[in-house]
């Protein structure tokens, strides 16, 4: 595709381009056969293994319903129990049918954990959400940890001790390892190697501890893929030793991030998104907002969010921190200025010193040590130190590195290698031979023909690694099992069963008690004696059950650190980056792959790219035509003698001569939905380590890309619409983005003003801007020929009337939302090949609108669920009333009156009505991720259309309570108020920075509620409001805060 | 005595034509109009038609396939989505209805306007209309999400004290179709009844004549039947005419009830209307010219009534044709961004093939029509007839699937790909149409033998002048 | 055979001008009770024998108007009384929602009462009739035209009843049994 044609095309054009795909823009030939190939049809790329029989189904429940409901576990599944679980404080201390129970537990992820409260339901933990209590959650979720439920309930995980792949016992291993640790005890543990993923549970640090006592010579290793190496050593390189640094957000004015997307992938990301955000909510009262600066080597959500977003080559940024570093004053730093750069980077510095002790310097860990140090530089420097920046000492235990243990390992020293939980074998960088060397250790035999050495694998699944060992142990799942584990900050947490080991399985805790050489104990045993010894003031019993309510230990952080200013590291020189550099980042899906065989991650849209079930090279459309490549067209990228194929996406926004591939891809032993088949239907990517390496394990220059004649079906949810054969016609770019640039006129003829942008300058110079931005028919009432309720039409100004509002500004495009919504919806997964055809079931969807030009785009986020119009065209055009509308205002769906015609569907101008095709929920569904189901919600049949219903089965729980209290008590109208408010939808109540907000929109109990307070608000506005279908979802308009100097308020945002 | 014995001459494209061509060719009696359509029925099956009801036969086997795979899997083995929700299915059943709405229209239009030309065409076109209906009715129901509560959409006591939805143009839809299907039925079993007697009084064996004899309810022409017959059948008529327009008004509503660009819109009735009896009537040509040589009808079918069908087809066409320049129009007047770029979307989003080569179907092919020779030439028009059920299929399909497919927000824009079912779903229609028309062809005679005996009496000029046969003075 | 034996007495004619011609002599002699059959409506000839009008159009009439006011009833007691749900905001009584159906209830009912009528009326169907016995009477059907004069008649009598036919130069006169 010509792209100088787009860009001229772009640029002249009035008011704001919407975008949604390059091919949009311009056709090409390789587009229209891209095109052809899309629909070859037939296979159905469902993945089925339904082999477990509802008896088992039914022993679980009986065990489950008895360690919840008398709260005492007894006759369990397999082992009987005597240990105390404590339901959540705001819930019922007994079970009532058909009540959820919420649970205070934690996950774990990258070895930290995040507080979550689990819904339990007729003991079946059914849904997770963020623990309000908890430092790293504060109430929010990320997909992962609402996908988790989900991992709980897998079939593929593994169900029993393997040996060489035959199914053994736990007493085999046992025989097998305890005499063989045994005859290490003279010799100290010598030739005995741990390789644990990190973590931060007291209790296993200390038995690890103990560990190393017993075998002074034994050697602890850890691996993680995504990791903290960078940081660390910043840290060390900074200020010689090991620190954690943790950011205070709500007190930075101006931050600036580089290469760091730090809503995300931070251990504290959901705490640094909520207090990012607060500190951007412009009100009527408050008309203030921070500012984000952002330099990063590939598109991140935090790019998305920026004000001022500079996509350039991850090698740059470095260059770019020292004349950042220089320009604010740090001494020390060769100054050269990066040619292009400097209007950012004297803005950004600007910006910096005018809020000494209220900004902030955030580096990724994708960038070297360096980059870390200059960035402590810089906070110090600004004395940001105290305010935006605390120091501890690490979270993480310490142990020795991969490359340390396979160097041994290739050596022969070692005999014994016990794994927990990490994967290396898929995860080891392409350059350490882990995997290789693993499989000698294990196919090694003595003299006398048994085997020479012991190689073991503790894991949730079979995977990679467990096939290379001797012995596959199979591990409980976080929510299956006792434990313990730190926040970012140090704040502890326990880890609460929400029931029995669905498939047995042991805690890394259990195994490691037997390893001490103790008599086997539970890890309830192992985690209370712990404690015992940690608390051992006064009476144990109170603090263990207030810990347990409350989903944290209190005053477990670890005290903030003073330290004194950084070291200044000499630049080291810069080795040329190439052609192309391609950039390794975790996946927003599957992270660094451990949530493969996770369905709904799995076909949870991208961010940005809104692709499913694959990964792909992420491009720029500068570099696509350089390397005259469309969509789908797979490249091999060759770094150093390795190489892999990859189908690219062109990504606006991606820097121009960067390959950007994420991470978690192209398994060979996932289980069945993560695995590779080499089906296109279905195949979920291809494996990006393979050429990643351990020295440049985020970035890596001088990469070869070579076009191959091969393509790959990419399926996206958001690009259907850009197929067709398209002439080169501007008119049929539509106009869907509204800024002050759009003139008079074209706000009503000419733009769908979709989405409503300003500047902070503007919206405070013209508070009404937003409504003007309607442009005439906003000015005007709507009119209607029906009857008011003056008339005897209906009435909604009685009762509760239920609305919401979203805030756009807010919004961070993280699918947390979606997945809350499938998880407490039933909402069934369809597959590769139904997404290819556009039924995709997601009740809310998040589109990303870009916007401006197409080497500096601005990306737009909107969340849409169904918009609940009082005037619903939905309603009348139904044959058999099977979608109508309640006296609340609710448009409501009752699935068993359906019959299907999908008129509902056609005549929804949101499009937010999903169909059942064919027969999704059940058919496909494995009877044990049916027992994730909520029992609240109806399983949708073949045939049926669905939709949002506001989380119906939550209002209706809440008014049933209020209505209780007020028969009780007339009088109760603020605490009716306050259990109103309290009400929250499943995708309000996961996201993580408080975008969406629902309740009432007229007041209760004679008080005004939070949403109808946002809908006063002069940003609120209404999606497609000339229609008159009188939403009542509504959004708060995207505001942006640019820096005058970079983006004078006339010139415009976008 | 055999069609073709008593036929006389026929006129040829090649004569001249500036004098007029009659109704019925001279020659004809009571006794030769008789015997030469009820001859039709009674003569030994041919190869030809053997051969061309096994075909079509074939191909109802092939619909009878896809609606079983349809009823094992859903609806999602066609190629609908969100947002093209509405495909094939719609489409078809919207030609169809289309189709079967030039024999009613024929028989009680042009009964009320006294168009004696009719006669000998009216019985297929009512018989065509019949089987269309037929073939339309099927898509709705097979269309629904969950078949089996097709029932639903009907009035009818129960227990949960529950209706259709009455504000839904899709439960108009069902009262004007089958209202439709069954008037249509009905006039077309009352023209019959005459016809039927003869056939009793004609048929040599047992079997025949009493299966006749049932259907013909005993009718022995006596002249008080007769009186109260033609009131009946010109009453009947008047009513079969104004359903005619408001069914393909309801039809045309089901798509302007909604507001979606391209639908939402009030030229919608009266230009459905339009199409439906222009499509007709491209059918009624590709039916009529072949039958009128292969049973030699060519003397009562005559070269005057295809040119009267041209003449309606222009007319209709034109109607058409203004329908689609007001769509046009509204999209730029109305100054919604929605409208007009739904127009641009036509013009040349990815259907624009679908559009342009419907605008030349409909709108530029027809203009042939102004010249008589091509009017009288059957060989062109039956290849335009052709051409215009074409194009008529292809408007439906615009209306349906580019309002659909680019909407408000482009977001959830998408494309519609038809799957294998959607084809064999659509051409096993066409099979069970043709089908059913050769099976009645072959069973009841295919043109009103009763009234063009009556032609004959007029067109020999009795002393009973026509006007006294008017049933009306004795009402 | 005595007259009660007899039907009628029938007289065969091949046009339509002769019946007609016929039977206004046959009234004009005085005859009331006879029947004409012909293979076309013969304008004229029923009102010779006095059937003046027919009440067809008034089943018609009441048909449609039955038909169009239970329709509308439906509609109004489904959506106002029996199950009144908000749909689309729209009021309870959308009654311009409810014309069409109300128009095409209208139609239908009209058509069957109509219908139904004219064939009650007709005395159909009726498998047997006196004068199907007759051989010729198969062309009753194509091309000949058929005059009885019943037995039932007062003035009915073998004799003078052929011999009036006769005069009528029929191709044949026939004895109609019972």
């Amino acid at each position: 595709m010509n792209l100088s044609e787009v860009r001229s095309r772009l640029s002249n054009q009035r008011g704001q381009a919407l975008w949604r795909s390059m091919e949009e823009l311009c056709d090409t030939p390789e587009f229209r056969k891209s095109l052809e190939r899309e629909f070859p049809g037939g296979v159905d790329g469902w993945i089925n293994s339904g082999d477990q029989s509802r008896r088992r189904f039914l022993q679980l429940m009986g065990a489950s319903l008895m360690l919840a409901g008398a709260g005492t576990m007894s006759g369990c599944s397999d082992k009987p129990r005597d240990e105390k679980i404590v339901p959540y404080v705001d819930a019922p201390e007994m079970l009532v049918a058909g009540k959820p129970m919420f649970f205070a537990t934690a996950m774990p992820m990258g070895g930290f954990g995040r507080g979550v409260l689990v819904c339990s339901q007729e003991g079946r933990p059914i849904k997770i959400e963020g623990n309000p209590d908890h430092p790293a959650s504060l109430g929010g979720t990320d997909s992962f940890m609402q996908a988790s439920i989900l991992g709980l309930y897998d079939p593929d995980r593994s169900q029993a001790v393997t040996r060489g792949g035959e199914i053994s016992t736990w007493a085999a291993f046992w025989e097998t390892v305890r005499p063989r640790l045994e005859s290490k005890r003279q010799t100290g543990g010598e030739g005995v190697r741990l390789l644990l993923e990190p973590t931060t549970s007291p209790t296993v640090l200390a038995q690890l501890d103990e560990l190393q006592r017993q075998f002074p010579r034994l050697r602890r290793h850890h691996w993680d893929p995504i990791g903290r190496e960078n940081t660390t050593a910043g840290m060390v390189a900074a200020y010689g030793k090991s620190f954690a640094a943790q950011y205070d957000l709500s007190a930075a004015r101006v931050v600036v991030s580089l290469d760091s997307d730090f809503l995300f992938d931070e251990s504290a990301s959901l705490r640094y998104s909520r207090q990012f955000m607060d500190g951007r909510r412009v009100r009527r009262d408050r008309q203030e907002m921070n500012r984000l600066y952002v330099a990063e080597g590939t598109l991140t959500i935090t790019g998305s969010t920026a004000d001022h977003r500079l996509a350039i080559r991850p090698s740059e940024i470095a260059i770019l921190a020292r004349a950042l570093a220089a320009a604010c004053g740090v001494s020390g730093v060769n100054t050269e200025m990066p040619a292009g750069r400097e209007k950012w980077i004297n803005a950004a510095a600007a910006d910096l010193a005018a809020n000494r002790g209220a900004c902030l310097v955030m580096v990724g860990e994708s960038q070297p040590a360096e980059v870390h140090a200059l960035g402590h530089a810089i906070n110090h420097l600004l004395g940001n130190l105290g305010h935006t920046v605390h120091f501890t000492e690490p979270v993480l235990g310490q142990s020795d590195s991969l490359d340390v243990l396979v160097d041994e390992m290739r050596s022969g020293k070692i005999d014994t290698l016990l794994i927990f939980g990490t994967n290396p074998a898929y995860t080891s960088p392409a350059d350490i031979p882990f995997a290789a060397e693993l499989l000698r250790m294990s196919k090694m035999r003595s003299a006398d023909g048994t085997f020479a050495n012991l190689t073991a694998h503790l894991g949730l699944y079979d995977d990679e690694t467990a096939y290379l060992c001797q012995w596959h142990l199979h591990q409980s799942h976080y929510l299956e099992s006792w434990g313990d584990i730190r926040a970012f900050d140090g704040t502890a947490s326990i880890l609460q069963p929400l029931i029995a080991p669905l498939y047995g399985g042991k805690s890394a805790s259990e195994v490691l008690e037997v390893l001490l050489g103790r008599p086997e104990r539970s890890a309830y045993e192992v985690l209370r004696g712990y404690w015992v010894s940690q608390w051992k003031n006064a009476d144990f019993e109170r603090q263990w059950s207030t810990a347990l309510k409350s989903g944290v230990i209190a005053g477990t952080a670890l005290p903030l650190q003073d330290l004194g200013s950084p070291k200044v590291v000499a630049s080291a020189s810069e080795k040329s980056a190439g052609e192309w550099e391609v950039v390794f980042r975790p996946d927003y899906s599957v992270w660094d792959g451990c949530f493969s065989n996770n369905p709904w991650l799995q076909e949870l849209p991208r961010p940005f790219t809104k692709l499913t079930w694959d990964n792909a090279a992420m491009i720029s459309p500068a570099t696509a035509e350089k390397l005259n490549v469309v969509d789908g067209d797979v490249v091999r990228l060759m770094l150093n003698k390795r190489s892999i194929n990859a189908p690219v996406l062109v990504t606006p926004g991606v820097p121009d001569g960067v390959i950007s591939v994420s991470l978690g891809y192209g398994r060979l032993r996932a289980g069945h939905i993560g695995t590779v088949h080499g089906d296109q239907t279905i195949g979920v990517g291809f494996d990006a380590y393979a050429i990643r390496t351990a020295g440049e394990r985020w970035f890596a220059g001088g990469v070869q890309v070579i076009k191959t004649k091969r393509t790959h079906r990419l399926v996206m949810t958001r690009s259907h619409h850009a197929m067709g054969t398209f002439t080169n016609k501007e008119s049929l770019k539509p106009d869907a983005i509204a800024t002050e640039q759009t003139p008079e006129w074209a706000r009503e003829t000419a733009n769908r003003k979709l989405v409503r942008v300003a500047t902070l300058e503007q919206f405070k110079a013209n508070t009404n801007i937003i409504k003007e931005l309607g442009g005439e028919s906003e000015k005007k009432p709507l009119l209607s020929l029906y009857p008011g309720p003056e008339h005897g039409g209906w009435d909604y100004s009685k009762g509760y009337q239920w609305g919401m509002s979203i805030d756009l500004t807010s919004c961070i495009g993280c699918n947390a939302c979606v997945v809350a919504c499938q998880a407490e919806n039933n909402i069934p997964v369809v597959g590769k090949e139904e997404i290819s055809r556009q039924r995709e079931m997601h009740w809310i969807r998040i589109d990303d609108y870009f916007g401006g030009s197409l080497d500096d785009p601005k990306i737009y986020h909107q969340p849409v669920p169904c918009m609940h119009c009082e005037n619903a065209p939905c309603e009348y055009v139904c044959p058999v009333g099977a979608t109508t509308h309640s006296v609340e205002g609710l448009n409501q769906m009752t699935y068993n009156r359906c019959v299907g015609t999908r008129y509902c569907s056609n005549n929804c101008p949101y499009k937010v009505r999903r169909f059942n095709f064919l027969a999704y929920a059940d058919a496909e569904t494995t009877e044990q991720r049916k027992l994730q189901r909520n029992p609240d919600v109806t399983v949708r049949t073949n045939g049926v259309m669905e939709k949002c219903s506001y989380c119906i089965q939550r209002i209706q729980r809440t008014r049933i309570e209020a209505e209780k209290m007020l028969v009780e008590n007339s009088g109760a109208q603020q605490a009716e108020f306050n259990l109103i408010e309290r009400l929250q939808t499943a995708c309000q109540q996961a996201c993580p920075t408080r975008a969406i907000e629902f309740g009432s929109i007229i007041p209760v109990g004679g008080e005004k509620t939070r949403v109808a307070k946002l809908k006063d608000e002069p940003l609120d506005y209404g999606l497609l409001r000339e229609l008159s279908t009188r939403p009542r979802t509504t959004y708060l308009a995207r505001l942006t805060n640019p820096n005058p100097s970079i983006e004078p308020a006339k010139g415009g945002a976008a | 005595m055999t069609a073709t014995a008593e036929s006389p001459v026929t006129i040829s494209s090649g004569q001249d034509m500036t004098q007029v061509i009659p109704v019925l060719m001279p020659g004809a009696t009571y006794a030769s109009v008789t015997d030469q359509i009820g001859g039709i029925v009674q003569r030994p099956l041919t190869w030809l038609w053997i051969m061309a009801f096994g075909i079509t036969f074939v191909v109802v086997m092939v619909l009878t396939g896809a609606i079983a795979y349809l009823l094992l899997r859903g609806v999602g083995i066609w190629g609908i989505d969100i947002p093209v929700a509405w495909g094939f299915a719609i489409t078809n059943f919207v030609w169809w209805i289309g189709i079967g709405h030039a024999g009613t229209f024929i028989s009680a239009m042009l009964l009320l306007m006294r168009q004696n030309w009719r006669t000998s065409i009216n019985r297929f076109a009512e018989a065509m209309t019949l089987f269309a209906v037929a073939c339309a009715g099927m898509f709705p129901l097979m269309h629904l999400g969950r078949i089996k509560f097709f029932y639903w959409l009907a009035p009818y006591p129960n227990t949960m004290a529950l209706w259709p939805q009455f504000r839904s143009a899709l439960v108009w839809d069902v009262f004007a179709v089958s209202t439709y299907g069954l008037v249509s039925l009905i006039f077309w079993y009352v023209g019959l009844i005459p016809d039927l007697a003869t056939m009793r009084d004609r048929s040599r064996n047992r079997f025949t004549w009493t299966i006749y004899g049932m259907m013909a309810m005993g009718w022995r022409g006596d002249s008080r039947h007769w009186l109260r017959y033609q009131t009946a059948y010109l009453l009947l008529a008047g009513l079969a005419a104004p359903l005619v327009v408001s069914v393909h008004s309801i039809v045309g509503m089901d798509f302007s009830e909604a507001q979606l660009p391209g639908w939402h819109s009030t030229i919608f009735p009266p230009y459905f209307v339009a199409g439906a009896i222009f499509s007709g009537f491209a059918m009624v040509l590709t039916l009529a010219i072949p039958m009128r040589s292969l049973f030699g009808f060519k003397n009562l079918i005559t070269i005057r009534h295809i040119d009267n069908c041209c003449k309606l087809m222009l007319v209709t066409e034109l109607l058409v044709a203004y329908g689609y320049a007001a769509e046009v129009y509204t999209g730029w007047y109305s100054g919604s961004v929605y409208e007009s770029y739904m127009t641009m979307n036509r013009f040349i989003g990815p259907y624009a093939p679908a559009y342009w080569s419907l605008i030349f179907c409909n709108i530029v092919a027809p203009q042939i029509l102004w010249s008589r020779r091509v009017r009288q030439n059957v060989i062109i028009v039956f290849i335009l007839s052709l051409v215009i059920n074409v194009g008529m299929w292809l408007e439906r399909f615009m209306i349906i699937i580019t309002s659909l497919q680019r909407d408000f927000l482009p977001s959830s824009w998408g494309m519609y790909y038809p799957t294998f079912w959607d084809w064999a779903t659509f051409i096993g229609t066409l099979g069970l149409f043709f089908c059913m028309f050769f099976l009645f062809a072959r069973l009841l005679p295919a043109i009103s033998i009763a009234e063009v005996r009556e032609l004959v009496h007029e067109t020999a000029g009795g002393s009973v002048p026509p006007s006294k046969m008017e049933p009306a003075n004795v009402i | 055979m005595s007259s009660e034996t007899l039907y009628g007495m029938a007289a065969e004619f091949d046009t339509p001008e002769a019946i007609l011609e016929a039977a206004r002599v046959v009234r004009r002699y005085g005859y009331r009770e006879a029947r004409t059959y012909t293979p076309f409506p013969v304008g004229g000839l029923a009102e010779i024998f006095g059937f003046e009008r027919t009440w067809i159009p008034a089943f018609f009439l009441a048909g449609g108007i039955f038909g169009a006011a239970g329709g509308f009833f439906m509609q109004w007691f489904a959506n106002v009384v029996h199950l009144p749900w908000d749909i689309g905001g729209k009021p309870m009584n959308s009654w311009p929602a409810f014309i069409p159906i109300t128009f095409e209830m209208g139609i239908l009912f009209a058509a069957l009462t109509g219908v139904t009528a004219m064939i009650v009326l007709n005395r159909l169907p009726q498998p047997f009739h006196a004068m199907f016995q007759l051989p010729a009477f198969e062309r009753a059907s194509r091309d000949r035209f058929f005059l009885c004069i019943k037995s039932t008649d007062p003035q009915f009598s073998r004799e003078k009843t052929a011999d009036l036919l006769k005069s009528l130069h029929p191709l044949a006169v026939l004895e109609v049994p019972r």
